[in-house]
């Protein structure tokens, strides 16, 4: 109770001073396009992964699975993924301007057992300044370069040729 | 005086030609540029290059006439010797006011998306508005600019060969000026000449380029600068936006002014290396007057504050430093790999000098 109170007025703090008016938009091939606030996502339900970042140290990452907030926003998943919507990809735009991008099979779990997740925590704290407060978490890449930090959009498009 | 000639000459040859025509067939510009660049490049639909848009674009960027008591072009504080940029760390204009920020080089524009330091201006017709109508710029409305032209003898023909109509509006002068400034292609360096086998660099160089390009590990005893993890890649940058340390409370906030978050305060547009021998002073307030006081600043003088970029955090080759720690021996590599980015047919490419010398 003590530990989830003193997490909670930490999010706060952090919130206060880093995440101040930044949301994440989902947008493009959906059927509700979403402004998640970090209240909104602090209200879903977390996941917990563990992989390796940069340092080569495994760390312990929780937030929620992407495919949670891709089904909130009607994103073509599970048994609609197939025919045409196999060329679908979603695209993930960072703060600072870097993008990265994920086929729609790749993170549905009717294809996969890894659950790629928009961690707010690492080992039970707050990402640190600049890498928050949302970061993409991809288990078991060997290179975290799609770990996006500083998510601020989610766009799912077709693919054009 | 014979150049001059010759351009009247071809706005009559233009005019002529075109009111024997009763369709306007301007001539597509096929631009050239390696593959590796990518064909990530931004053409409007509504802007198509053609040679007849390109050449009056380029005109107009030498055209004293759209500034403000005919004092100053674009050319004036983009010069093509410097790589379009003007060796002052503030530029003036009209008005003798020195602007906020530092002169960007012009260069492989092409694939930009979002212009000047802070990315405000998403495209070069956009952004052109900015510096003819800007009071410490060239200061004057576009409807004035585009009056001054069309009382001219040079200019209706022109705009009828490239537009399709002698009418001249501020929107068509954005768009030649955009057309011409796409041209702006630098891929000739001796680094691309290397790449293809043309050239061999001396071991100095060779050496700041394995710097350049390797991220630091003092537990892996690695060396490195680790440079391209932002101005990486064929065309030495990336867009993105960082806060590389400068200041811990910038003057300038940069980003933070368009955005309003917190997390862009102090960030600027990561600007291209390509011909960065050639445009003293450095960074957006044009603080540094030379390469040495660059390295200098990456290697010893990281600031942190908490916007400074995560990439420049703790990345050292002193365990534990905050900022590079190179030897002086590993910067003056560095800066001999970064004078092989210099492009001398870009400099003297007679397609983009000024017309009226
Ligand atoms: C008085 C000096 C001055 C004049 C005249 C001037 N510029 Fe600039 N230019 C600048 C400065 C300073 C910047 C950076 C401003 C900023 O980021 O806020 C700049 C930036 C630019 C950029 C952005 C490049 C990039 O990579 O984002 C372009 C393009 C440009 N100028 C084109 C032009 C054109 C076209 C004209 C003529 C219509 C022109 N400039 C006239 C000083 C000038
Ligand atoms: C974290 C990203 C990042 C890294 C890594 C980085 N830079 Fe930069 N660099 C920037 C940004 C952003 C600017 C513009 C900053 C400003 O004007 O406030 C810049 C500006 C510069 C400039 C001035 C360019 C101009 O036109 O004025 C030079 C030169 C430069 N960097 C060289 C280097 C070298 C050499 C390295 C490696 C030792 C390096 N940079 C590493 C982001 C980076």
């Amino acid at each position: 109770m003590l530990y989830k109170l003193a997490a909670g007025l930490l999010i706060s703090a952090f919130m206060a001073t880093t995440a101040f008016g930044q949301t994440i938009s989902v947008e493009g091939e959906v059927t509700t396009p979403l402004k998640l606030s970090v209240a909104d996502i602090a209200k879903m339900k977390k996941t917990e992964v563990t992989a390796a970042d940069r340092d080569g140290k495994t760390h312990r990452y929780s937030g929620v699975p992407v495919t949670d907030i891709l089904q909130q926003a009607g994103v073509t998943l599970g048994a609609q993924l197939r025919g045409e919507n196999m060329a679908k990809y979603l695209l993930v735009k960072s703060g600072d301007g870097y993008e990265v991008l994920f086929s729609l099979a790749e993170l549905d779990a009717a294809f996969t057992d890894r659950v790629v997740i928009l961690a707010d925590q690492v080992d039970g704290k707050p990402l640190p300044d600049g890498k928050g407060p949302f970061r993409i978490v991809v288990p078991g890449e060997k290179k975290p370069a799609r770990w996006i930090w500083e998510v601020t959009t989610m766009t799912v498009r077709f693919a054009k040729d | 005086m014979k150049k001059c000639w010759w351009l009247i000459w071809s706005g009559v040859l233009a005019l002529s030609f075109l009111s024997g025509r009763v369709s306007y067939a301007p001539q597509p510009y096929v631009l050239e540029y390696p593959a590796s660049f990518g064909h990530r490049i931004n053409t409007p639909a509504d802007n198509p290059l053609t040679k007849e848009g390109v050449y009056l674009g380029r005109l107009l960027f030498y055209e004293k006439q759209l500034s403000a008591g005919n004092k100053i072009s674009c050319g004036t504080c983009h010069e093509q010797q410097r790589a379009f940029t003007d060796g002052k760390t503030f530029s003036t204009g009209v008005d003798d006011v020195p602007t906020d920020r530092n002169a960007m080089s012009l260069v492989n524009l092409l694939w930009v998306r979002n212009f000047f330091w802070d990315g405000r201006a998403p495209g070069l017709e956009l952004q052109a508005i900015t510096p003819l109508t800007a009071p410490h710029e060239m200061g004057q409305p576009l409807e004035v600019a585009a009056q001054k032209l069309q009382q001219s003898t040079l200019y209706p023909g022109l705009f009828n060969a490239a537009f399709g109509s002698d009418q001249i509006s501020g929107d068509r002068i954005t768009k030649a000026l955009a057309q011409f400034e796409r041209t702006l292609i630098s891929a000739d360096s001796r680094y691309d000449q290397y790449l293809e086998g043309r050239y061999q660099p001396d071991s100095a160089a060779l050496r700041g380029l394995q710097l350049f390009s390797t991220a630091p590990a003092p537990e892996k005893k690695i060396r490195g600068a680790n440079c391209t993890h932002c101005h990486g890649g064929p065309k030495f940058y990336i867009e993105l936006y960082h806060n590389n340390g400068l200041d811990s409370l910038p003057r300038d906030a940069g980003r933070e002014k368009q955005t309003g978050v917190a997390a862009d305060r102090g960030r600027f547009r990561v600007p291209t290396l390509r011909n960065i021998a050639l445009t003293a002073p450095y960074m957006h307030d044009g603080r540094f007057n030379s390469l040495e006081e660059v390295l200098d600043h990456y290697s010893e003088h990281i600031v942190s504050s908490a916007s400074l970029s995560p990439v420049l955090r703790q990345t050292s080759n002193e365990a534990g430093g905050n900022s590079l720690r190179l030897t002086k021996r590993e910067q003056k590599d560095i800066i001999a790999f970064l004078h092989l980015l210099t492009d001398s047919s870009f400099i003297n490419n007679p397609n983009f000098s000024n017309p009226f010398n």
